[in-house]
């Protein structure tokens, strides 16, 4: 991947849309118009938009319950996003979803999931799949240091280093598995080094610097294309909302948070960057706010406008009629 | 058409060659599946015609499971070999979460073609961990598809239709079975998944069986012969979809069912079928429905427990009399 | 070679049947055509033939349900060939049904102290077993057999159920309407016991309830129990009848059927049954079921007991198509030839008895339809017309009616529109 103007601005134009959204679904979702719940990754746009920018569309990306940055990153549609999370018809999942079952599979989005650490087996089933159909696929799964410590974790690693698919493991260690810390939860500091014990590389990345991101990402994905097999990447970052909405969050101290806004905010770092290659100016930073702004807007607009499924939809879409 | 004489494994593995000849998307994987073409011999031949088409895999069942689920939504028609039901459990996330939601969860935007293989029942000493009946777990599971069939003749047409099924589908076999013969067609046909069929006519009541049940009731038919008890047999084959209609149709005739499986009683898919039976017939009722499956217990090991706790002829056959009055 | 005794299709919508007795024991022999058993559907009762000469063995008990096509036994050439197939079958040791008529002298055994387990293959359930329940208690009867009891009109109360603790089920309703509901009359009323032979009475024929006689023995009970029937009259001038026959009559074609009075009355009928629906109805459970053809029986006599064939889709049909339908049904119903499907199914029915010089009557229904006109002789009478007296020829129609489903005023004016129709035709055109 180049790392040209081009490119780097809109990685940045994405990163700016994945915070836009996150900050716009917390909204509405405080205002009441946003049923159920949500998990928001703010602070993690460097990881999802730097993952993502190495991927061509065919390639399969699972992702988890904190998924919206990885499908706006991926290059799912905003509006059916939006309507989905307000459980309208003309969302991705016609209002059955919701959240955590956002897919679109025609971009090679598997979906999100509501369960932890199970995009992990399903992977496996892709990279399998890849390997059959003989094509130059990768698939990458996402998922969080909470979710390493589940037992697909290791079935589906084991799996994928045997049979050397093209498989990418994106763990983000965003410090915390909804009240539990990694320090207290995981057997290692550095998740990375679980990789040795599948015999296939690791790597520790700072998960908020999306060049540094990408320099792992596109190694990983040339092994995978290469069929030398799956890659491990820890990108280590942090987790600036709480583990949902209206978490109360007495499990950490606003200090904590404050430091990683203040001193690691993935976006602001990677504007530093391209004020730096004079890429980007202050007012251009701003337009490019309010023209991300609009197209949120219009999304919500499309959402908001959009009819609730009829009652019966539910019972549709459970089998394929043939 | 023309027939032989094949066993139930010959059955499965001949569909499985033929399917995978007009299919190249079908693959199968499981654990210890080419060295012996499976350990019940069920894939005999497909190792040598298809060697990159029968994996097998690491004692994984969880990452097995979600490999037919990665495999089904990414192009591929994968058949999952679970090496005993029982071990089902170890893939419950991949199967009930995953596999029989995700078309529904996403709007359908997907479809998700998979088999999963999984050997089952009791009767060979293997215990409470080996010898299980588990299929109504997963007829309780909206989006899952669960077959169960009994004779080699079922086998080859059902598993070639829930091959070319666009739906997960559960297919369970009994391992006791797999050496039973009968005629088999030569034909590439199709039994159609939810398409019950009455292998017996009778008058005097339905038996509702599927799986080794069938094998039972077909015993218990000659026994209530000497007694002047006319029973219809239906094998259900498919337990979902179900074809109700076939077991209204014999209920409505018969006006009293007994429903035959090995699963244990509570909570058996025999429960299902009384609750629908009263529901939907009860003005045909004279009796009311009487089921017949294992004790509640785990399967034991020792023979003298297991044949006690497993359904035996004499249930069916004093269940009818209970229902036939006589 | 046995030949097979198979139940025949004897009629369109004929499934099913009851096998109600064998006439022949297993292992007698039989003659070709000779009667051998005797079956009954809903509306008629036949007598089957045997295909060939040779030994009977039966294989289905009597009083069995019975599918059309269904195997009940076969001819064996010779005792050799039956005792295999008694080796192959459960034959039904049946006794002719001669001795079903011979009154019971033996007082009835009890298995006394039997368990369920442990009960002979076919055992039937003995009245003594068999609990009735009294007044006020909770009928404990199967589904199937109150749904039966509903459909045929029998009450549950005071069968005798065969089923366990009591529970009456559908062999038990099945019995109680083939006895028309006679087990239940013998339980109160002992008829036996009344009406015994003594020396100033002596028995000189006794005729089995059966066949045709027992169906008439059910339909009119239920008619008479279980409807609210009761009877208006009038009078019509036949003048136009008359004229109107003439009429047909002076034209007819070579082979054409004369017009009858009946076929004019049937065709009134039809006519005022489109006007008022609810004349053509039967009570269905909960509902007034009103059909939308219209079938017109016509009670007809040939010395074998009651039928009614029926003529279908009578308000479309024209008068000479009426009239050679009756002249067809009357001629093979004479024979016996009429199948069951002609004998079911109906909406209505007429009844005439005017070639018996009766004037007047009260028929009832015809079970389960919910009216029936009953039509007197046509005979002339002084009439006082325009001030005068003349002679003038007249008929008493009697329409018998369900005062639950139709009302009287509404009955009444059926029939004004049925005597108006008869006394000036033109109003049916």
């Amino acid at each position: 991947m180049p790392d040209d103007k081009k490119t780097l601005m809109e990685l940045y134009r994405k990163m700016v849309t994945v915070r836009q959204f996150e900050t716009m679904a917390g909204e509405y979702f405080a205002a009441g118009k946003i049923p159920g719940f949500i998990h928001l990754s703010i602070g993690q746009e460097a990881s999802s938009v730097g993952v993502c920018s190495c991927l061509q569309p065919d390639d399969y990306v699972i992702t988890t319950h904190r998924g919206h940055g990885h499908m706006i990153a991926k290059g799912a549609d905003l509006k059916r996003m939006t309507a989905e999370l307000f459980g309208k018809q003309t969302g991705y999942c016609k209002g059955k979803g919701g959240s955590m079952h956002i897919a679109d599979f025609s971009i090679g989005i598997l979906g999100a999931n509501g369960v932890v650490a199970a995009g992990l087996p399903i992977i496996s089933g892709a990279g399998l799949s890849i390997k059959l159909r003989k094509t130059d696929q990768v698939a990458v799964c996402f998922f969080g240091d909470g979710g390493a410590n589940r037992g697909p974790v290791h079935e589906a690693m084991n799996m994928a280093s045997i049979w050397k698919l093209p498989i990418i493991f994106v763990v983000e260690n965003n410090q915390w598995a909804s009240t539990t810390p990694v320090s207290y939860s995981c057997s290692v500091k550095d998740l990375y080094r679980r990789a040795a014990g599948y015999n296939m590389p690791g790597q520790k990345v700072d998960g908020n610097d999306i060049m540094a991101v990408r320099k792992a990402t596109t190694q990983a994905v040339a092994r995978a294309r290469a069929g030398e097999g799956p890659t491990f990447i820890e990108n280590k970052t942090y987790r600036i909302k709480g583990h949902f909405e209206g978490d109360p969050q007495k499990y950490r101290t606003p200090e904590e948070v404050k430091k990683w806004q203040e001193q690691k905010d993935p976006i602001e770092r990677f504007s530093r960057l391209l004020f730096k290659k004079k890429y980007l100016s202050r007012k251009l930073a701003d337009q490019i706010q309010a023209e991300v702004a609009a197209e949120l807007k219009a999304a919500v607009a499309f959402a908001q406008d959009s009819p609730l499924p009829e009652p019966e939809e539910a019972l549709t879409d459970v089998y394929v009629e043939s | 058409m023309s027939e032989r004489i094949l066993s139930s494994s010959a059955a499965l593995a001949e569909a499985l060659q033929e399917e995978m000849r007009r299919d190249e998307t079908i693959f199968i994987l499981g654990e210890d599946l080419v060295s012996h073409a499976g350990i019940f011999g069920q894939f005999k031949g497909i190792p040598e015609q298809f060697p990159e088409r029968i994996i097998d895999t690491p004692i994984s069942e969880t990452c097995i499971a979600g490999c037919g689920v990665g495999a089904a939504l990414t192009g591929m028609r994968p058949f999952v070999d679970f090496h005993f039901s029982d071990f089902i459990t170890c893939g419950m996330d991949e199967i009930c979460n995953q596999a029989a939601k995700v078309r529904y969860m996403s709007g359908g935007q997907v479809k998700l073609p998979l088999v999963v293989w999984c050997p089952d029942g009791g009767g060979l000493r293997a215990a409470a961990q080996h010898s299980q009946s588990l299929e109504a777990w997963f007829v309780h599971m909206p989006g899952l598809k669960v077959v169960m069939p009994s004779e080699p003749r079922d086998v080859k047409g059902l598993i070639k239709a829930a091959i070319r099924d666009d739906n997960p589908v559960m297919f369970f076999q009994h391992k006791k079975l797999f050496a039973k013969e009968g005629p088999v067609p030569e034909d590439d046909y199709i039994i159609a998944l939810g398409q019950a069929a009455v292998k017996r006519q009778g008058s005097d009541v339905s038996l509702l069986c599927y799986g080794s049940g069938y094998y039972l009731c077909l015993e218990a038919v000659e026994v209530l012969k000497q007694k002047q008890i006319d029973a219809e047999v239906v094998d259900l084959r498919t337990l979902k979809p179900l074809d109700m209609d076939t077991v209204a149709a014999s209920i409505r005739k018969t006006h009293r069912a007994v429903t035959v499986h090995e699963a244990c009683v509570t909570g058996g898919f025999g429960a299902e079928l009384a609750a629908r039976i009263q529901d939907e017939l009860f003005d045909e009722l004279d009796a009311p429905v009487k089921r017949v499956g294992a004790k509640n217990v785990p399967i034991p090991f020792s023979p003298t427990l297991e044949d006690f706790v497993l359904p035996s002829v004499d249930d069916v056959v004093e269940a009818v009399r209970s229902v036939t009055y006589r | 070679m046995a030949q097979e005794i198979r139940i025949p299709k004897l009629g369109l919508t004929m499934t099913e049947a009851t096998l109600v007795n064998w006439l022949v024991g297993a292992g007698q022999p039989v003659a070709r055509e000779q009667i051998i058993c005797v079956i009954e559907t809903d509306k008629v009762s036949m007598e089957m033939p045997a295909p060939e000469a040779g030994v009977l063995c039966p294989i289905v008990e009597a009083g069995r349900r019975v599918e059309v096509g269904e195997l009940i036994g076969y001819v064996a050439a010779d005792q050799a060939e039956f005792e295999t197939l008694r080796a192959q079958h459960a034959v039904v040791e049946t006794q002719p049904a001669e001795a079903e008529a011979k009154p019971i002298s033996e007082p009835e055994r009890t298995p006394a102290a039997e368990k369920p387990r442990q009960r002979p293959p076919t055992p039937t359930p003995t009245p003594t077993q068999a609990k009735t329940p009294g007044d006020g208690q909770r009928i404990v009867a199967s589904p199937a057999a109150r749904k039966l009891g509903r459909e045929l009109g029998i009450e549950l109360k005071g069968i005798a159920g065969s089923g366990p603790d009591g529970r009456i089920v559908l062999a038990d309703v099945q019995k109680a309407a083939q006895d028309g509901g006679q087990a239940r009359v013998d339980a109160q009323y002992d008829f036996g016991l009344v009406a015994q032979e003594n020396e100033m009475l002596s028995v000189a024929e006794e005729i089995p309830i059966r066949g045709i006689r027992k169906i008439i023995f059910k339909n009119m009970k239920l008619s008479i129990s279980s409807q609210a029937q009761l009877t208006v009259h009038t009078e019509a001038s036949a003048e136009a009848m008359r004229a109107t026959r003439a009429l047909f009559n002076a034209r007819l074609q070579e082979g054409q059927p004369k017009v009858s009075y009946n076929a004019i009355i049937i065709k009134a009928v039809a006519h005022c049954l489109r006007a008022y629906p609810v004349l053509n109805a039967v009570v269905a459970g909960r509902h007034i079921r009103i059909w939308r053809q219209i079938h017109i029986g016509v009670a007809m006599d040939f010395g074998q007991g009651l039928i009614v064939p029926k003529v279908r889709n009578a308000d479309t049909k024209s008068l000479p198509t009426i009239s050679g339908e009756l002249d067809d049904l009357a001629a093979r119903g004479a024979k016996k030839k009429l199948l069951p499907d002609e004998l079911q199914a109906g909406t209505f029915t007429v009844t005439n008895l005017g070639s018996w010089d009766i004037d007047e009557f009260t028929p009832i229904c015809n079970f389960p339809e919910s009216a029936i006109l009953g039509v007197g002789r046509i005979v002339e009478k002084p009439w006082v017309r325009n001030g005068a007296v003349v002679a003038e020829p007249r008929v008493t129609l009697s329409l018998t009616f369900d005062h639950r489903v139709i009302d009287g005023a509404l009955a009444a004016e059926f029939l004004k529109n049925l005597k108006d129709r008869l006394e000036d035709p033109r109003l049916m055109l």
